[in-house]
């Protein structure tokens, strides 16, 4: 296969999903967090068919960058945000709480296996054990929309859960942030300590972030929106990818700045919206292509640690979401099941990781996050649907097809009613 | 998204532009200087930006002098670019020439959707004499020039003066050519109706058939002057006839494929274009077709013989907008300046000259076609912006002719330079003097109206 039938069939994918979430077709279609994408990839890459190869993969990687980017560009600007209204901040905190409580258990756990499995020490060994951490602290509010949507779900619970899922993303971009700036760029002629690239990160984010959100306040025409958000976005991506930080962070910072300073959030929220499941797919493709299953010895002892830790976290998490949330009660004791589900960030910080270290430490990462996105999916939506139907909150009848094809993209984030 | 007029931009909004921008230069200037040495595709990611926004604040800023965006952009470029501040090396931009073929799918769609039948109808014989003179009375007359400036070149020093008067004919036929984009960029900025608009459409997007087969026939004719022992050949014509009867084909193909797509699907017709930009050019450059030609021809068929002519232009508007920003500030950043100030006294005079005979040449082809007032005064002004066509056929035509082709290809870039920073300038000053220029004000977000604000 030539890059050009590469760059069109990303393109095809790219436009099966903006139908996706178009309204066209239904949106509560296929897996929560596309990992039939990222299955299609794996197949079609070096590691099973050959179709595509490393070579043709590295032609990509700018176009990868830009994906990773704005995905998480749109991961900020909704961050905390459920439909149009904030998070409540008591919700916000207890899902960084439960990312933290995942996260640090995986990375904790993965950095004394590998220690005694892998070769792996110093920084390489806090990069892929803090990597894994990272990208398994999530839920992904793919998965809880798609429950929310496909089962018409509504009610207390489930709007718990959508907020939970809407605002746990924090955690893991700022320890990506981190992890990032431990290994700074080669011939970089300053000398800044490790914290402060990361605190360029964030402070970048935020300044670019700040500018895109001037210039979208002022009188500007409506041809001008989308090149502000496009040049600050890839603007910013290159100044990360100069500088070998985080632009998955530097983005999320700069959608979360835009959020808090433009009074247009709604508007360019709505705006951009609808691009990302067809930027998510072909990302999703890369991934799976660049899956390797031999990455490093050891392999299978990490990903069976981020598994079961990973597992075990989650029932720990549900089981104090159960007890400290009155809307958790009715759904059991084993609600953490339900938020085993991760999809986007996480397999953003993986093929970032990837892309930033190729060979064993970013492949380590990434090979571990695909497993355990795709574990999530065939595992989360199924415990998540269990509990809210424990807790009353599924429609009669469901599937509804029809009916979630007729909804609105705002009703998404708000279909869950008010408590 | 609903919409509304947007209100005159103040004293404000122009002092937060420039502030921005000097912070994007700064942002930029110092990453670049702190981390020197990157890969070649996280500078391209970087530049596109930048080109997107520094264009985009510089057109701004130039607005209030009322030089057209178009400069603005290529300002931008230039000062961004490998000969000037060194922000953006040489790499990342042949990165993003290479990038353009989706920017020229656009510009050639837009501008054969543009052409409306009943317009090119009622304008064809203005076009025909116009046509007709300016591409023969301006070869004459600027290979007479380059004739005479003969002392003054440095490459035509070794050659007899029959072959100089065969490299004379080749820079006569390589000044009839036209830039459709900045033509295009312009009215849409402009957003410009009237004869002077509809003239300058109609005739710069046919004048790049009219150009191929010129090029043709002049290089059949010149290559016995120019290299001794060579012959008339029709090879070229017979090259030439199979690539545009199989680009208007294709062309027409597209167009009703396009139409089609448009009224049934009507949906993400961004991801259709780039398809088009990167896939179908692609192929068309495999099958030896001309691009340009294909979706001008397309455009004009979806305008033409469909009812999805506007549908289809307003999809296209929404993407040109970004697109012709970073192709003009990518053909700023790769001017190349220390060229032009080597060479800038023969292409001034050049330059000059050429304006000057498309001024006296469109003055004439009006007054026998009996034009309106307005396209006798500045019918000629869109037809004095020279682009990327001048340079594809510089660079042809260097590689065809080694013996003077670097020298004849330094000296094209640095015209061509000129004539894309003051056409544009000149053909938007033309469509505000005949009041062409819309008075409409353009639409933003309702909810960036000064009424939709909090008080």
């Amino acid at each position: 296969m030539n890059a050009l039938l590469l760059l069109m069939g990303l393109l095809l994918l790219s436009y099966i999903g903006s139908f996706l979430v178009g309204g066209h077709a239904i949106r509560g279609f296929g897996l929560p967090s596309g990992s039939e994408y990222l299955l299609l990839g794996f197949v079609v890459g070096p590691s099973v068919l050959g179709l595509v190869d490393r070579a043709m993969l590295g032609v990509f990687e700018p176009i990868a960058d830009v994906a990773l980017g704005w995905l998480s560009f749109v991961l900020g600007l909704d961050y905390a945000f459920l439909g149009r209204r904030r998070v409540r901040a008591g919700n916000a905190i207890a899902a960084c709480l439960i990312a933290l409580l995942t996260g640090g258990s995986v990375a904790a756990c993965e950095f004394f296996v590998m220690r005694r499995f892998t070769s792996l020490r110093g920084t390489e060994l806090l990069l892929v054990a803090g990597g894994i951490g990272a990208a398994c602290s999530e839920t992904t509010r793919h998965a809880v929309r798609w429950v929310v949507e496909r089962h018409r779900a509504e009610g207390p619970l489930s709007n718990l859960l959508a907020e939970f899922a809407d605002s746990d993303d924090l955690l893991p971009i700022v320890a990506t942030a981190l992890l990032f700036a431990l290994v700074p760029a080669e011939h970089t002629k300053i000398a800044i300590p490790q914290l402060g690239w990361a605190g360029i990160t964030v402070g970048l984010g935020v300044l670019v972030g700040a500018v895109a959100a001037v210039l979208l306040a002022r009188e500007l025409r409506l041809h001008e929106s989308w090149g502000v958000l496009l040049g600050t976005s890839l603007f910013a991506i290159g100044l990360a990818a100069r500088l070998n930080l985080s632009f998955v962070a530097m983005m999320f910072f700069m959608g979360i700045t835009v959020a808090a300073l433009s009074r247009h959030h709604d508007d360019i929220a709505a705006m951009v919206a609808p691009t990302e499941r067809p930027v998510l797919l072909p990302a999703l493709l890369l991934a799976g292509a660049r899956v390797d299953p031999q990455a490093m010895p050891g392999l299978p002892w990490i990903v069976g640690v981020a598994l079961v830790v990973r597992i075990a976290a989650k029932l720990v998490a549900g089981f104090f979401v159960w007890l400290g949330f009155a809307p958790a009660r009715p759904a059991g004791a084993a609600l953490g099941l339900g938020l085993l589900s991760a999809g986007a960030l996480a397999m953003t910080i993986g093929l970032s990781f990837a892309l930033r270290f190729p060979g064993p430490i970013g492949d380590t990462i990434l090979f571990t996050v695909s497993v355990v996105t795709i574990f999530g999916e065939f595992v989360g939506p199924g415990r998540l649907r269990a509990a809210l139907s424990q807790a009353g909150e599924l429609a009669e009848r469901a599937p509804q097809r029809v009916a979630a094809a007729a909804a609105s993209p705002e009703e998404l984030g708000s279909g869950v009613a008010s408590p | 998204m609903s919409q509304a007029a947007v209100a005159p931009k103040g004293i404000g909004t122009r002092v937060i532009q420039a502030t921005i921008l000097v912070l994007l230069f700064a942002l930029l200037f110092a990453t670049t200087r702190v981390v020197p040495e990157i890969h070649e595709g996280v500078g391209t990611i970087g530049a596109v930006g930048f080109l997107l926004l520094a264009g985009t604040l510089m057109s701004e800023l130039v607005e209030t002098i009322r030089v057209p965006h178009l400069t603005g952009y290529l300002l931008a470029g230039m000062a961004a670019g490998p000969h000037v501040l060194k922000l953006i090396d040489h790499d990342t931009v042949r990165n993003l020439a290479q990038a353009n073929a989706l920017a020229l799918a656009l510009i050639a769609l837009e501008g054969g959707a543009e052409l409306k039948l009943s317009i090119v109808k009622r304008g064809l014989k203005s076009l025909m004499w116009a046509t007709l003179l300016q591409s023969s009375l301006v070869v004459i007359g600027v290979a007479g020039i380059f004739l005479l400036l003969r002392p003054m070149i440095p490459f035509l020093q070794p050659l007899p003066f029959v072959g100089v008067v065969g490299v004379a004919l080749v820079w006569g036929v390589l000044s009839v050519t036209r830039s459709p984009s900045a033509a295009l960029g312009i009215l849409s900025q402009t957003r410009a109706t009237g004869p002077v608009a509809s003239f300058t459409l109609t005739f710069v997007m046919t004048s790049d058939v009219v150009v191929v087969v010129l090029v043709a026939a002049c290089l059949t004719v010149v290559q016995p002057m120019i290299e001794p022992g060579g012959s008339i050949s029709l090879h070229e014509f017979h090259a030439l006839g199979r690539e545009i009867l199989g680009s208007v084909a294709l062309g027409t193909t597209l167009g009703l494929v396009l139409a089609a797509y448009v009224r049934l699907v009507n949906k993400q017709l961004i991801l259709v274009f780039l398809a088009l930009g990167f896939g179908l050019s692609e192929v068309m450059r495999y099958l030896q077709y001309d691009a340009l030609l294909a979706f001008m021809v397309a455009g004009f068929v979806v305008q033409n013989l469909s009812r999805q002519g506007e549908k289809f232009l307003s999809a296209i508007h929404q993407m040109g907008s970004v697109v012709y920003v970073i192709f003009f500030a990518t053909a700023g950043a790769d001017l190349d300046i220390p060229l032009l100030r080597s060479l800038w006294p023969v292409a001034v005079i050049l330059v000059c000259s050429r304006a000057i005979i498309t001024y006296s040449t469109g003055r004439l082809a009006s007054w026998i076609a009996n034009d309106p007032p307005s396209v006798r005064k500045w019918g000629w002004s869109g037809l004095v912006s020279q682009a990327g066509l001048a340079l594809g056929l510089a660079a042809s035509i260097a590689q065809k002719f080694p013996s003077f082709g670097n020298g004849f290809r330094a000296l094209a870039i640095a015209t061509v330079a000129l004539n894309e920073m003051f056409g544009p300038i000149l053909f938007k000053f033309a469509l505000d003097r005949s009041g062409e220029t819309s008075a409409a004000p353009e639409l933003t977000r309702a909810s960036l109206t000064p009424a939709a604000r909090p008080s």
